[in-house]
């Protein structure tokens, strides 16, 4: 593992061209977070026992605090950071789901509602997370910043106000583009 | 694929219909689609799509998923010797430990076995005081205090042996009562559960144990409504090496800003300050719980860990009418008193704080006593009901007007004429309190049918499924003597019945109707329950369930519990063990089970023997499933009687199946009830055949057939007013089941009371118009009449029905002979003969006919052969009128005898 401190400044490097445009920044940083995300969460249940309700917010601000150097930050660099955080989060539960279908279906590729009680008691309605990670695909190709919004919220568990901070759009656009992206991915894997 | 500019004009329409009423938005539409119809029926899927998401990915996907992203640690590995333990499973993974679920193989029970960290058995003093109040709290025996079995060190490792118990944290149960926008708050749940804790730890402070980290992941909830609680002393244990525990070592940084606070939020000012330790300790920390569970949050809880400790030591609580609208005064007092930030104010005693909780729950039963006998609905003052604002305060209980539902909106109103009527009640409701007490009396028993779910799968195979679903859930409810749960049969004939739950409900004169389906995805099951009360339609709770098959068996015992839970029906200590009940914990083995009844209740001899094939292959999986064996036995009996096959030998298989279902849990009532019916109808064995009868009882109140064959073995006996007060409480219990209703009759006319009889039986064809069996017994019941045409055209009418009935046959003949008709008489005799040529007839039948005509050595000599088959026709010996010109005879006295009638 790299020292503390050269990976912060990588990662600073890393937002830093990412804010200068150079696209593939991202896929870059990805690893680095998703890391970061697993090792926070395997700290906080050292520290505690299981049972508690982890929020994800909470986890992704830590490895936020942890990863990125803040005394260089901007507000653009951040909203990049959480945006990467949510979709590392998307990333590590999706995978998780895969991995447990292979696992339950000896290899098959079916893929089947992810309903594990704990996934169900976070939202009433099970979620198929593999399906609705094809769905996310698809909203994006639509309109990527609902499907961003999406990210941050369900994944990344972001207030909408937080969301409107992060995106820097009102709190009502957020809840706008919310509400017809939650209808149209419902429409799209539920029905 | 739709294109973003498309996707743009559709989302501006939904915004904009958004805006207005639901009901103006198809108007709208017209308006603005510029007739286009595609675009309109985007937009309008999109709002139906939107109506319908609801919770739909509101919540954070990883809220509490974090075990699951990661890899587990494990120092013990599955099927690991660890001392005398066999390691089965890793159960969870803390601060201090791992903890396993293992075998104890000197005791043969499961146990759990917390590992400890090193780090906390390092130090010995700490160590030797942990064991002595975990001992000790232990050794207080109480209910609600979990069981030490053991504390050891097996190399460097100290660990924790203690009872294994199945349930849930505090935690997951606060998660659920509050992640349901639909479901109600029952204050009666959360007091049950805060009534348990207080209990406990008030034993505990009796014996100058203080437990100082009393929160939700502490205590757990096991399915039928028992709470435990762990971890006596261990905090002691801690409070030394953890780090962020003892307030002195929790830095209060701004860079600890979004740390999950654990622990913090159940501490107590003094244990923050880092004072001196005591009794009230626990109480300050189990006011946080009770706040919690009715609030949904912790009272103090800050965005950051600093700003939790400021709240902690300076802030008052919210007042919980914040957060639920209609929360008890008495309860907010309660609750304020145990919060106070000195000690010396606060309850200073867990005794006198349980004392108020209880009075409040008494109080409050006592309230919705009173309430219930004023108006019959299904108000319910303890439903608490959650405030629509966090900021509004609102007291008043008005309507809500928000998208979850109208259900919601009634039951604030609802309140809120509740409270009208507590006012009414003060004044002149003693009145209908004590003139209508008998409906307003908790203990009265409420009334239940569960339909048979819906197999919502394409695969018809899976019927069996939900057939065994449904059964089981109503096997486990129909034993609580609380509950008056509608037996199988008259449930299942609303199997694939579309009329509506009212209509339904009062044809089984039930109030309350569960109502399901069941659909298996992959190897998981997604059954949804919904618990409806039949007064008005409306929903009393529901739920859905997805389990992989491992977990079915368990999910029964859920749905089962859940319902109780929702009744609010009061159990025995026995019956709630009793409900938790897992036949077998093996699920293939139940599924074989299932079929096999599925299969032994069509009651044709292919099908049964198909199902005698599933029960074997059950107890081939399971040698220990009783309830197999029961199974097994009725299906060898329904051989013998129903399908007049072999009963010589399927009498001896029944009976030593349903012995060894006994042999293996003498607790099950359906194998006492299986043995005794073959004991007494193959074996003539009366005097066993009573004894597990009442075995068969005592165990379940509630069990139809130990009913319904007790009343045939006391009417063979000739206990006739006994016989007709049991087969009556087997058709309370089952009122639509025809075989129960078609026995009723049979035992009038053999009582003498054919009048009687013919009533009944015109009531069962009623229910049942293709039924063969009540015909039957109209048959016999006109022949003691003497009205033989109606007995011939009766006995015909069962030949239609069903053709392999053969004692129709002989009914007719005798019928006949009585009316003279000596030829035909002897020709549908000499039919009888000639098929009993091709398969095996009933001896009995042929002695009938032959009796009929008055052949009296034929007839006996018939008898004979009977007792020899053991036909089980022969039971009805001491009973059936149309024997009684033999009585005299010798031959047939003793044949009596050898039957053991007297």
């Amino acid at each position: 593992m790299k020292p503390h401190a050269e990976k912060t400044q990588e990662i600073s490097r890393i937002l830093q061209e990412w804010s200068d445009g150079r696209q593939n920044a991202s896929d870059e940083l990805m690893p680095l977070v998703y890391d970061e995300l697993r090792r926070q969460a395997a700290r906080y249940l050292r520290r505690e026992r299981p049972g508690h309700t982890l929020q994800t917010t909470a986890l992704i601000h830590e490895t936020y605090l942890k990863l990125v150097d803040q005394r260089n930050v901007d507000w653009q660099n951040r909203a990049h950071f959480f945006g990467i955080a949510a979709q590392a989060m998307k990333r590590i539960l999706v995978d998780y789901a895969k991995a447990r279908h292979r696992h339950k279906r000896g290899g098959a590729a079916e893929n089947l509602p992810i309903d594990e009680a704990r996934f169900v008691a976070s939202g009433e309605k099970s979620v198929d997370l593999v399906a609705l990670d094809e769905a996310l695909g698809r909203l994006a190709q639509l309109d990527s910043q609902q499907a961003q919004i999406v990210e941050l919220k369900f994944f990344g568990g972001f207030t909408i106000d937080e969301i409107a901070e992060t995106l820097r759009i009102s709190p009502a656009t957020v809840k706008r583009e919310w509400n017809s992206a939650k209808a149209w991915l419902h429409g799209e894997i539920v029905n | 694929m739709m294109s973003p500019e498309r996707w743009r004009k559709i989302k501006s329409l939904f915004d904009a219909a958004m805006e207005i009423e639901a009901s103006g938005r198809g108007a709208f539409l017209d308006n603005n689609c510029d007739g286009d119809a595609v675009l309109r029926g985007e937009v309008r899927r999109l709002i139906d799509s939107f109506e319908n998401a609801e919770s739909f990915i509101e919540k954070p996907a990883a809220a509490e998923v974090a075990s699951l992203i990661l890899e587990p640690s494990e120092t013990l590995k599955n099927g690991q010797r660890f001392a005398h333990y066999e390691i089965q499973r890793q159960i969870g993974v803390g601060g201090m430990g791992e903890v396993y679920l293992a075998q104890d193989e000197n005791l043969d029970r499961k146990v759990a076995i917390k590992i400890l960290n090193e780090q906390f058995g390092r130090d010995e003093s700490n160590l030797q005081r942990f064991v002595r109040e975990a001992k000790a709290a232990s050794a207080l025996n109480h209910p609600n205090i979990l069981i030490i079995h053991e504390i050891g060190m097996s190399g460097e490792t100290n660990y924790i042996v203690s009872e294994f118990v199945e349930g849930e944290t505090l935690r997951g149960v606060i998660s659920k009562l509050h992640s349901h926008p639909d479901r109600v708050t029952t204050l009666s749940e959360i007091l049950d559960i805060a009534i348990q804790i207080a209990g406990a730890l008030s034993a505990a402070h009796g014996a100058h144990i203080v437990h100082r980290d009393i929160k939700p992941e502490n205590i757990i909830v096991r399915p039928d409504g028992y709470v435990k609680i762990l971890d006596f002393g261990l905090a002691k244990l801690v409070e030394q090496k953890a780090v962020g525990f003892e307030a002195s070592t929790v830095k209060l940084n701004e860079t600890a800003k979004g740390v999950i606070l654990g622990t913090v939020n159940y501490m107590s000012p003094e244990q923050a300050k880092g004072e001196k330790v005591d009794e009230r300790t626990d109480i300050f920390s189990f006011g946080i719980l009770i706040y919690e569970m009715i609030a949904g949050r912790t009272p103090f809880i800050g965005d950051s860990m600093s700003e939790t400790f400021a709240n902690l030591i300076n802030a008052e609580p919210q007042p919980l009418l914040r957060f639920v609208s209609n929360v008890p005064d008495e309860l907010q007092r309660i609750v304020g008193k145990s919060l106070r930030k000195n000690k010396g104010e606060r309850y200073q005693t867990m005794k006198g704080l349980l004392a108020d909780l209880k009075d409040l729950r008494e109080n409050l039963a006592f309230d919705e006593r009173l309430e219930k006998s004023h108006s019959s609905g299904d108000k319910n003052p303890t439903t608490l009901l959650h405030a629509t604002t966090v900021d509004g305060v609102n007291q008043t209980g008005e309507a809500n007007q928000n998208t979850t539902g109208q259900t919601k909106s009634k039951r604030s109103f609802v309140f809120a004429v509740f409270g009208i009527a507590i006012i009414c009640a003060l004044g002149l409701g003693y009145f209908y309190f004590f003139s209508d007490n008998a409906t307003s009396n908790p203990n009265v028993r409420k009334s239940l049918a569960v339909l048979p779910f819906i197999n919502a799968s394409q695969d018809p195979n899976a019927d069996y499924l939900a057939d065994g679903v449904t059964e089981s859930i109503i096997n486990n409810l129909s034993q609580l003597s609380g509950l008056r749960v509608m037996s199988r049969n008259s449930a299942f004939r609303f199997k694939d019945d579309q009329t509506d739950v009212k209509a339904i409900a009062s044809k089984l004169g039930v109030e309350t109707l569960v109502t399901g389906d069941i659909k298996q995805v992959g190897d998981k099951f997604v059954i949804n329950v919904r618990l409806i009360d039949a007064s008005d339609d409306s929903q009393i709770w529901g739920s859905q369930y997805v389990k992989t098959t491992a977990d079915i068996i368990a999910a029964q015992n859920e749905i089962a519990q859940a319902v109780v839970q929702n009744l609010r029906v009061k159990l025995s200590n026995a019956e709630q063990q009793r409900l938790g009940k897992n036949y077998t914990e093996n699920v293939e083995a139940w599924q074989l089970y299932q079929r096999g009844r599925f299969h032994t209740f069509k009651l044709t001899p292919p099908e049964t023997n198909k199902g005698i094939g599933y029960f074997q292959q059950a107890i081939g999986l399971d040698p220990n499933y009783a309830l197999a064996y029961a199974g097994l036995s009725d299906a060898y009996r329904s051989l013998a009687i129903g399908s007049e096959i072999d009963p010589a030998e399927n009498f001896p298989k029944a009976i030593a199946a349903a012995r060894k279902s006994i042999e293996i849990d003498d607790a099950i009532s359906e194998g006492h009830t299986a043995l005794a019916i073959s004991l007494f109808w193959g074996e003539w064995n009366w005097t066993e055949a009573e004894n597990q009868f009442k075995r068969a009882l005592e165990l379940n109140p509630n069990e139809v057939n130990a009913h319904l064959f007790y009343a045939h073995f006391l009417s063979n006996l000739g206990r006739h007013t006994d016989a007709i007060t049991e087969v009556e409480r087997a058709v309370e219990l089952d009122p639509l089941f025809p075989f129960a209703n078609a026995l009723e009759g049979q035992f009038l006319n053999h009582a003498g009371r054919p009048d009687e009889a013919l009533d009944q039986l015109q009531k069962t064809f009623e229910l049942a118009p293709n039924f063969w069996m009540p015909h039957l017994f109209a048959s016999s019941a006109y022949i003691d009449k003497g009205m033989y045409a109606e007995a011939i055209a009766e006995a015909r009418k069962v030949r239609e029905l069903s053709a392999a009935q053969t004692f129709s046959i002989a009914l007719e003949s005798y019928a006949l002979a009585k009316s003279q008709k000596t030829n035909e008489a002897q020709n549908v005799l000499n039919e009888l003969l000639k098929l009993s040529e091709t398969r095996s007839i009933p001896a009995t039948h042929i002695a009938m006919a032959y009796n009929g005509l008055g052949e009296t050595d034929k007839a006996l000599e018939w008898l004979e052969k009977g007792y020899a088959e053991h036909d089980p026709k022969m039971a009805f010996l001491k009973v059936e009128p149309k024997w009684s010109n033999l009585r005299n005879e010798p031959r047939f006295v003793n044949l009596m005898r050898r039957m053991n009638f007297e």
